[in-house]
């Protein structure tokens, strides 16, 4: 398993642990796509997205994949640890 | 299958609380007069029902929710119940060594308290993940302006009808500045979104 896989990808508790690095805003700006348009077509909320791309809280590796495979990309490439 | 938006959320619980607060005024009264026990068991038992309806609502709510707004929940459902289980112990530590003599009826706070300390718990996780605790793509301004408008009405028929005692008298006008205080604080908010955008 690599190393971004065996951090913690099941959400980070409020206060506790490192934020993982991520590129999500930059993904997205690439796209040209609003926090809703990638909220829409990952089924989450706004919010969801806003918290993924600030570092805020890590997603679970279902999510983690779901936004690997919209931007075609690996799971290593768009998020790692800090 | 559609989210479970907030929205619907808000409508449907502003519906069950109107329900509530008639059942509460119009119903649970009689059941203090009714002549037959499963009468005042039935009537005393009503404005459980809307409450049932209202514990249905957060649970699809939670259901229709992503993995962080059901983390945000559960955790905030979590610190509740703990606060609500440590509050219970104090309370009867307290009646049994006889500080305090605690009735019956102070169970009807449990819900309320359970409610209050969890809608405090989620204010702050849906804060520290960056978002905003009020809800997506509307303002509950007119819900609030429905919701002040049929409590009043019900209050109104309750009173028209003559069955309001001193407590329910004190409820309406302890209400009143509540409903109107939630309004204003809608409609700043309103306002400051409007002044943000500009």
């Amino acid at each position: 398993m690599s190393e971004a896989l065996r951090v913690d990808l099941g959400g980070r508790r409020p206060g506790t642990g490192p934020p993982m690095k991520n590129q999500v805003r930059d993904l997205r700006g690439e796209q040209g796509w609003s926090q809703a348009d990638l909220a829409e077509r990952l089924d989450v909320s706004r919010q969801t997205v806003n918290a993924i791309e600030t570092g805020k809280y890590d997603p679970s590796l279902p999510l983690a994949f779901k936004i690997a495979r919209l931007f075609g990309q690996s799971i290593e490439t768009i998020f790692e640890p800090d | 299958m559609a989210r479970f938006t907030e929205k619907q959320y808000r409508n449907q619980l502003s519906l069950a609380m109107v329900a509530y607060m008639a059942a509460m005024l119009l119903v649970w009264p009689l059941s203090r007069t009714a002549a037959s026990v499963p009468l005042k068991v039935l009537l005393a038992v009503v404005p459980v029902l809307p409450m049932l309806f209202v514990i249905g609502l957060m649970a699809r709510r939670i259901g229709a929710s992503d993995e962080l707004e059901q983390r945000v929940h559960l955790l905030a459902l979590g610190a509740a119940t703990a606060l609500l289980g440590a509050l219970s112990l104090v309370g009867g530590f307290l009646d049994a060594a006889g500080v305090l003599a605690l009735r019956g009826s102070i169970l009807i706070w449990v819900f309320p308290v359970t409610m209050i300390s969890y809608g405090a718990v989620r204010w702050w996780l849906v804060r520290h993940y960056g978002g905003s605790a009020g809800c997506e793509g509307g303002s509950p301004g007119w819900q609030l302006c429905l919701l002040a408008v049929l409590v009043l009405m019900v209050l109104g028929v309750g009173w028209w009808h003559g069955r309001l005692d001193a407590f329910e008298k004190g409820l309406l006008f302890g209400l009143a500045p509540g409903v109107l205080i939630l309004l204003v604080v809608s409609l700043w908010r309103r306002l400051r979104r409007v002044a943000d955008k500009d």
